[in-house]
């Protein structure tokens, strides 16, 4: 299936930032449209699927779309300042005109989730991609059993959503529990104190009838994969998204292979059996 | 398939024809001690007594560096000038079976969901003629990648393989393409006859002669499947120095980056051919990279070429030209690493 006709792959269209968010001292909410209205209708996305942001003059990153596509209005994508085009991202003030090409790669399966009781587990800037599943399932929240969503950050500064996590906690059919490492509380800090896995063994949550979504740095990930483990949750039933360097988004350029796959078209939400089967070092 | 006899003064009236109907028509010139592939002014700048151009023909397809959009800033807002995508009509000649193999192992990778149209707009309106190869050295191993250097069916569109009288050339036309630029200049091309076929068979088995490295790669995909963690890697290939020349030399390396070039008024993004052996392939921002060591990315190579790329799209990513063994710096010899895999594989190791 080629569904980009006689089109160039590689040019992006024209997006506006309407809204701009600091999260925390280096992270960045951006929310955008499209220039072109009828772009604006047109645009769809699944529930995962990430962008290839350019900032003109400086390059093009890579950002997960993290609202769900029920929300129509305008589009989200959350950015950590790390290198040269999210640093120049963290200047760009709403009424800027980025680029935009996607939406690209695959997605979580919503739709199996279904009746399904799901753990969500996620720690530092890497709600954002757990954020837009969160959001999908809230939005059409008869459809799944059980939300359950663990998120831990280095310090309460580092935290990002804190007025989406308000939201969630307040909320009777949602189980949010949020942590800060050792040492990153602050006084008047209502969480847990803890490393997120040592959280989660804390939990000790029921693998019954349960998917779990698991993002984060990859030794948060490392650790709550043997608690998971040890609490008899099926690698299978547990999905990840990869963060493999990214360049043309589309499975051409060849940065994102690893093992069998192009992360960014093969994946880059992958059941845990399925990173596994990768050759772990390349990750 | 058609077949055809082409004298060399024929030869070079059919450039000079091609030229003349404003095809950009490309050929091996000597450029001081190298051929290269450029697109020749007459027929005399072609070269065709001549082993193998030091780049691969990719770059017409797939240019080392290629703007593909450029952009002006206004008061409020960006404007994006999309580049021409329609591209010229482009023979290219003297390509050995090796290379005209290359583009139809890429198709499967540009065409993936996502058509990359700088590769099949350009591929559209490009034919290759082939020939017969002359020379061939230690690095040579195309025979053990299932070709053959007198293949007519590799990927060109014609196929020249000159017969012993060093005058004339037994034309075979593999596609439908290579059939219409015989019909295009029907003077040029004579019929050809059973002692032509015969001493075009005679002409294949002198080429086929001349290649003396033969890898057994019967087992080098299982075993790496296996062996990604190995002695080898590093034994073999600590002392690549990450250059990259076996890449862009290559017919059948296809990984690019994106720069930005730019000045306050606007600027323009490139695509640039890249290699999965330079350092900073995988370098992420945040300082991590998943193959922090040059071992690890050569192992890449190898691995992209001869299991990974197989599993996903069904072909070896490797013609056996044998470039990035003559022309690495550090003489890494890619056949050398495939016959140490080949022998642990055999040896159960
Ligand atoms: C599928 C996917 C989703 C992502 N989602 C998010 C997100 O939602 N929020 C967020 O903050 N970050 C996300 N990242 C990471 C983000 O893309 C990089 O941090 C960012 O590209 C760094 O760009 P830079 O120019 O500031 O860094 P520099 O080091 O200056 O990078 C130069 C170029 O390298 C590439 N690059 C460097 N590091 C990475 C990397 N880790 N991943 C991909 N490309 C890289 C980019 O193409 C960039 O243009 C995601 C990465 C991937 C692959
Ligand atoms: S990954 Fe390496 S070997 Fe494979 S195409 Fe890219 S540069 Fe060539
Ligand atoms: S193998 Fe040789 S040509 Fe290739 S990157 Fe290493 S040193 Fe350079
Ligand atoms: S990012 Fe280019 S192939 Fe995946």
């Amino acid at each position: 299936m080629n569904s980009n006709g006689n089109q160039n792959i590689y040019q992006p269209k024209l997006i506006r930032v309407i809204d701009k968010i600091q999260e925390t001292p280096d992270v960045f909410t951006f929310k955008w449209r499209f220039v072109d209205e009828k772009e604006n209708e047109a645009f769809d996305f699944k529930v995962g699927q990430f962008g290839e942001f350019t900032v003109f003059g400086e390059g093009e990153s890579t950002f997960d779309i993290c609202n769900s596509p029920t929300q129509k209005e305008y589009n989200e994508f959350c950015c950590r300042v790390v290198g040269k085009v999210t640093k120049a991202l963290s200047k760009v003030e709403p009424g800027e005109t980025l680029g935009f090409r996607g939406p690209y790669g695959g997605s979580f399966p919503v739709d199996k989730y279904k009746g399904s009781n799901m753990l969500f587990i996620s720690g530092g800037i890497a709600l954002p991609p757990v954020r837009c599943v969160i959001d999908y399932c809230l939005a059409k929240r008869s459809d799944y059993a059980g939300l359950t969503i663990l998120y831990g950050a280095r310090t309460v500064d580092d935290l990002v959503y804190k007025y989406m996590l308000k939201d969630w906690g307040s909320r009777p059919d949602v189980k949010l529990v949020t942590t800060v490492d050792p040492g990153g509380e602050t006084p008047d800090w209502k969480g847990e104190v803890g490393f997120v896995p040592a959280i989660l063994e804390k939990m000790n949550p029921s693998r019954e009838n349960t998917y779990v979504v698991l993002i984060g740095p990859p030794i948060m990930i490392k650790i709550s994969m043997q608690v998971l483990g040890k609490l008899g949750f099926d690698p299978g039933r547990i999905y990840t998204s990869l963060e493999n360097k990214m360049k043309c988004g589309v499975g051409k350029c060849g940065r994102c292979n690893v093992g069998n796959v192009y992360v960014c078209k093969d994946g880059p939400v992958f059941t845990y059996s399925e990173i596994l089967a990768l050759p772990q070092e390349d990750i | 398939m058609e077949t055809k006899i082409i004298n060399k003064q024929d030869l070079a009236k059919l450039i000079d024809g091609l030229i003349s109907a404003g095809a950009r028509t490309v050929a091996p010139v000597k450029v001081g001690q190298m051929h290269l592939f450029q697109e020749v002014r007459s027929p005399a700048e072609a070269v065709f007594d001549y082993f193998l151009a030091r780049r691969s023909p990719k770059e017409f397809l797939f240019p080392q560096t290629e703007p593909i959009f450029s952009y002006t800033r206004q008061k409020d807002s960006v404007k994006i000038h999309p580049v021409d995508m329609a591209f010229p009509r482009t023979v290219v000649f003297g390509l050995r079976p090796c290379d005209a193999a290359g583009p139809g192992i890429l198709d499967a990778l540009f065409a993936w969901d996502y058509e990359d149209k700088f590769w099949f707009n350009r591929r559209e309106q490009t034919a290759f003629v082939s020939m017969t190869c002359a020379q061939a050295d230690h690095a040579c191993f195309c025979s053990s990648v299932g070709l053959s250097p007198d293949a007519a069916d590799t990927g060109a569109d014609l196929h020249l393989t000159l017969l012993d009288d060093g005058q004339r050339y037994f034309v075979e036309a593999p596609t439908g393409k290579g059939k219409k630029l015989v019909s295009e200049f029907p003077s040029l091309f004579k019929p050809a006859t059973d002692s032509d076929a015969a001493a075009r068979g005679s002409a294949g088995e002198k080429a086929k002669g001349l290649i003396t490295r033969k890898l057994d790669l019967s087992n080098v995909k299982q075993w790496l499947g296996s062996h990604f963690t190995d002695e080898l890697w590093e034994r073999l290939s600590a002392k690549c120095i990450g250059c990259g020349a076996c890449a862009f030399e290559c017919p059948t390396c296809h990984c690019f980056d994106f720069q930005d070039e730019a000045t306050p008024e606007g600027g323009v993004r490139c695509k640039n051919w890249d290699s999965c052996c330079i350092d900073n392939f995988t370098l992420h921002a945040s300082g991590h990279n998943p193959r922090n060591i040059q071992h690890k990315r050569y192992r890449q190579r190898i691995m992209h070429k001869f299991k990974y790329y197989i599993d996903k799209f069904g072909k070896t990513l490797c013609t056996g030209c044998g470039r990035c063994s003559r022309q690495c710096p550090v003489t890494l010899d890619i056949a050398e690493v495939l016959e140490n895999i080949a022998a642990k594989a055999a040896s159960g190791s």
